[in-house]
């Protein structure tokens, strides 16, 4: 009997901090959402009438499904670079992949502010090399947080496609080569099939984390660009608007379950190795 | 289609260590041959040098009239099964068997049509759309088989293909394996860490030692007669006595060894000089209570092993391991005799090991 | 796994590093400007804007309480989180598959939204104070790293040496102590290390949590950036920097880079 309660005991703190300090705010959360006086489904009704809100939705699933797509790309070939390379330069590589990864999102963000500003570095070279003949802002615009999204984003993808890659057994391409597929046929047929599982989950991270965050498009897109996280913001601690803020976090967390429970069923019935 | 396997003065490096030397090895037209050593012998280099995963520092490779020292892995067309199968683990049991002729160029129908008698062939009927991470053991294996088999590959290549199945099913196995190389006259390399295994499903074995072969033979003539001391150890001669030979008598060779005289029948020995070695099993040497003709010993530890008493024995040629008859065990301390037994025993010339 | 790599490919892997380390090359640049001006390359160099971050009050006491924040959180979250973890690892049998789920919550819940709760609920609704309202929502925030990556340690442990110490006559609560801790050493840093880092870091909790006088250095920051344009935060960017580079040896020392690509 007492060991029965033993492992509960042991895991019971973790499970208290998460049901009290998660659990109970994030339900009342959505649950503020459907007591509108108006009626259950009011504040939706009033997110999806407002033109100004669904052009914030789609803007913000536009940034992320763009800045997704990059990252898998550009993260997957850099990552088969990486894995490929010779054993010291591809620790130098990790290195330089996992640093931006520690650095913080305001730090980096803030990067691209002084690279993309008005006075910034890219204007002053544009203007050096005579491609423009004056400064033009290139800040608070769709293209600037996507650009400093990918540049947040990029890194996590690189160490996943790396682990990915490196995770498939060398006597699987051998065993490729040696029935008679050529490096393209051994990558299309083997190595793509096994990393798409792996890349999958990496997608969902970079969908999610540039569906709902907040300090890029707050310092990089600004009131013109407004995402779903800025807005949250702006609703909550600016104007009070606490059920519209809900609303606008019971989407969000609508959005995210969604993707990872779909994805993951995705990955899943990609990867017969699980099943 | 039988070709047969050539290496020629093959050498080659990891890095800057030395891997093969000067290795030279043929493998004739249908036969199967086994490199057997225990780890970093050089065996699997060797195979890996021949499947084209590596490439020799010096020396060439040759299927038949082609040279395959430069070739591609995926041109060689070598039938290769892995240790750990390494099935893909994203396709079918038929679409595995298949993934060879697809790379072949060779059409849907026809590709799965000879994917599917394969996987019959391999007794997998039934099988053939499960994937790889529903398979026991000997399943994945026979789908390895098969893998290899489906491309009527010159030569077939075994890389320690039974050491993850359990004892009942190696055997099995290798019984299968060779029918099936036999049945389709296969050139055959076959690399095994297991004697056991090398010796019953090979015409001959090659037995490695830090990159050389040692010795290349039938299993027959490897163990009666192995041609130097570590191949003697290797096939389980436990004793090597350092023996002088010292004159004739009639059939017989006299010998001086262990501060006694042996004879040695001529029938059995062929002297390799005047000075050499004389290996001999536990078998080989029979333990006798003194006094008697033989090599004189001190007896230590007896154990049991069911067909004899095995003694630990002190002799002035060093401890020797010799057994005794059942009817009569000698107890510790006793003073004995070891009589050798011929067909137990072997010469060997005397060499730095 | 080595293949023969397309010039192409390298060439567009040498582009990515420029892209992903150029930014921070550039924040170190104008962080040593002497002028008053953000620019790269700085005209003259100089020490006066890590002088100017050191000077304004705001900067220390944040990073005060970013430093506070990110130990104490982290702490609190592997108080909770190795038992946890611990249980599930050692007692996979009696506990249900679910409960693993119930602990990867906090990333699976947009940080955004669980910070705009926690203010919500726990800090307006129940009048917590700021501070412990911010200490629990960054525990719950690394609550993840510590379970998962202990958890990845205790997955592959034999607990069969915690039995050979009770058999030898050790009782069970100091066997975990004495056996199975050390055991499993490299995870328990891992575990510390990310979630610092992340604690460190964090903005979208933080935003909600912070009240009058209290803030973290990230939110500082952010606020700083709206009203001045000057390189003071490039320089105190530069020093959050450089506590990173300070961990990272810390990791490379203890467990190589090698473990975060796993």
């Amino acid at each position: 009997m007492k060991n029965r309660l033993l492992p509960w005991g042991l895991a019971l703190p973790a499970i208290l901090l998460v049901a009290i300090f998660l659990g109970l705010p994030v339900i009342e959360t959505l649950l503020t959402t459907f007591a509108d006086p108006k009626g259950a489904f009011a504040p939706y009704i009033k997110f999806f009438n407002s033109g100004f809100r669904r052009t914030v939705l789609w803007r913000t699933m536009e940034v992320a499904v763009i800045t997704t797509v990059l990252s898998v790309l550009i993260g997957f070939v850099t990552a088969w670079v990486v894995a490929n390379a010779p054993a010291k330069a591809k620790s130098y590589l990790i290195i330089a992949a996992v640093f931006p990864l520690l650095t913080g999102v305001v730090v980096r963000s803030f990067a691209w502010l002084v690279i993309l500003g008005k006075n910034g570095i890219l204007n002053s070279l544009l203007l050096a090399l005579g491609i423009i003949s004056e400064p033009f802002s290139m800040l608070y615009t769709q293209g600037a947080v996507i650009v400093a999204m990918v540049y947040l984003f990029v890194p996590l993808m690189i160490l996943t496609c790396v682990g990915v890659l490196e995770g498939i057994p060398q006597d699987l391409t051998d065993a490729a080569a040696s029935l008679g597929a050529t490096q393209w046929g051994v990558f299309k047929q083997v190595i793509l099939p096994m990393a798409v599982p792996g890349l999958i989950v990496g997608a969902v991270l970079v969908f999610t984390g540039s569906f709902t965050s907040y300090a890029t498009p707050q310092l990089l897109g600004g009131e013109r660009q407004m995402m779903m996280g800025t807005f949250l913001h702006q609703r909550a601690m600016v104007v009070f608007d606490w059920v519209g803020a809900s609303t606008i976090a019971a989407i969000m967390v609508v959005v995210t379950l969604a993707t990872v429970l779909l994805m993951s069923k995705l990955a899943r019935k990609l990867n017969p190795v699980a099943g | 289609m039988t070709v047969s396997l050539t290496l020629e003065n093959i050498t080659a490096h990891y890095g800057k260590t030395m891997v093969l030397e000067d290795l030279n090895l043929h493998v004739g037209e249908g036969e199967l041959v086994s490199l057997l050593g225990s780890s970093g012998c050089g065996k699997t280099t060797t195979l890996r040098l021949v499947a084209g995963f590596l490439e020799p520092t010096a020396g060439h490779i040759r299927l038949g009239d082609r040279d395959l020292t430069r070739l591609p892995s995926h041109a060689r067309d070598i039938g290769l099964v892995f240790q750990t199968y390494a099935l893909f683990p994203h396709l079918s049991v038929k679409d595995n068997v298949a993934f060879g002729l697809k790379q072949r160029g060779i059409a849907t129908a026809e590709r799965n049509k000879r994917a599917m008698d394969m996987v019959e062939r391999v007794g997998l009927s039934g099988f053939a759309d499960r994937y790889p991470a529903n398979l026991s053991g000997g399943q994945r294996q026979r789908v390895a088989l098969a893998r290899a088999l489906v491309i009527d590959p010159p030569l077939l290549m075994f890389d320690e293909p039974l050491s993850n199945l359990d004892a009942k099913l190696r055997v099995e196995m290798r019984v299968e394996i060779r029918r099936l190389q036999q049945a389709n006259g296969t050139t055959a390399l076959y690399v095994t860490h297991d004697q056991e295994e090398a010796f019953s499903i090979s015409d001959r074995v090659a037995i490695m030692n830090k990159g050389r072969i040692m010795q290349l033979d039938t299993p027959e003539v490897l163990y009666s007669r192995p041609a130097n001391a570590f191949v003697a150890d290797f096939v389980g001669f436990e004793n090597v006595i350092e023996a002088v030979a010292t004159g004739e008598d009639g059939d017989m060779i006299l010998a001086e060894a262990g501060g006694a005289l042996l004879k040695l029948p001529k029938s059995h020995f062929e002297l390799p000089g005047k000075e050499f070695l004389l290996a001999a099993r536990a078998d080989g040497l029979t333990v006798t209570a003194a006094p008697g003709e033989g090599l004189p010993a001190t007896l230590g530890l007896r154990t049991y092993l069911g067909r004899a008493y095995q003694y630990v024995c002190e002799t002035q040629a060093g401890t020797l391991t010799a057994n005794g008859p059942l009817g009569a065990p000698l107890e510790t301390g006793a003073n004995a005799v070891l009589i050798p037994q011929p067909e137990q025993c072997c010469v060997l010339p005397r060499e730095a090991l | 796994m080595k293949r023969k790599l397309h010039p192409a490919l390298i060439a567009f892997a040498v582009l990515v590093f420029i892209f992903l380390t150029g930014p921070l090359v550039i924040i170190i640049g104008s962080s040593l400007s002497s002028s008053e001006f953000l620019e790269f390359p700085p005209q003259g160099l100089s020490l006066r804007w890590y002088e100017n971050a050191f000077d304004i009050s705001a900067f220390r006491r944040t990073m005060g309480t970013s430093f506070f924040l990110a130990v104490a959180g982290t702490a609190l979250s592997m108080l909770v989180g190795v038992p946890a973890a611990y249980a599930m690892a050692r007692y996979r049998v009696q506990l249900p598959g679910w409960l693993g789920n119930v602990f990867v919550l906090p990333v699976l819940i947009p940080e955004i939204v669980l910070g705009f709760s926690i203010m919500k609920t726990i800090t307006t609704g129940y009048e917590v104070p700021v501070l412990p309202s911010l200490l629990i929502g960054h525990a719950l925030l690394v609550l993840p790293y510590c379970v998962r990556v202990t958890g990845a340690s205790l997955n592959s442990f034999d607990f069969s040496i915690e039995e050979a110490a009770v058999s030898l006559g050790c009782p069970r609560w100091k066997a975990f102590f004495i056996v199975i801790l050390p055991n499993i050493r490299a995870g328990l840093i891992a575990a510390f290390i990310l979630a610092f880092i992340t604690s460190l870091n964090d903005v979208s909790i933080s935003l909600f949590l912070t009240g009058p006088g209290v803030s973290t250095l990230p939110i500082q920051l952010l606020a700083h950036m709206e009203q001045f344009f000057d390189p003071t935060i490039a320089s105190v960017s530069v020093v959050l920097m450089f506590i990173t580079v300070g961990v990272m040896a810390v990791v490379e020392r203890t467990l190589g880079l090698t473990f975060l690509t796993k």
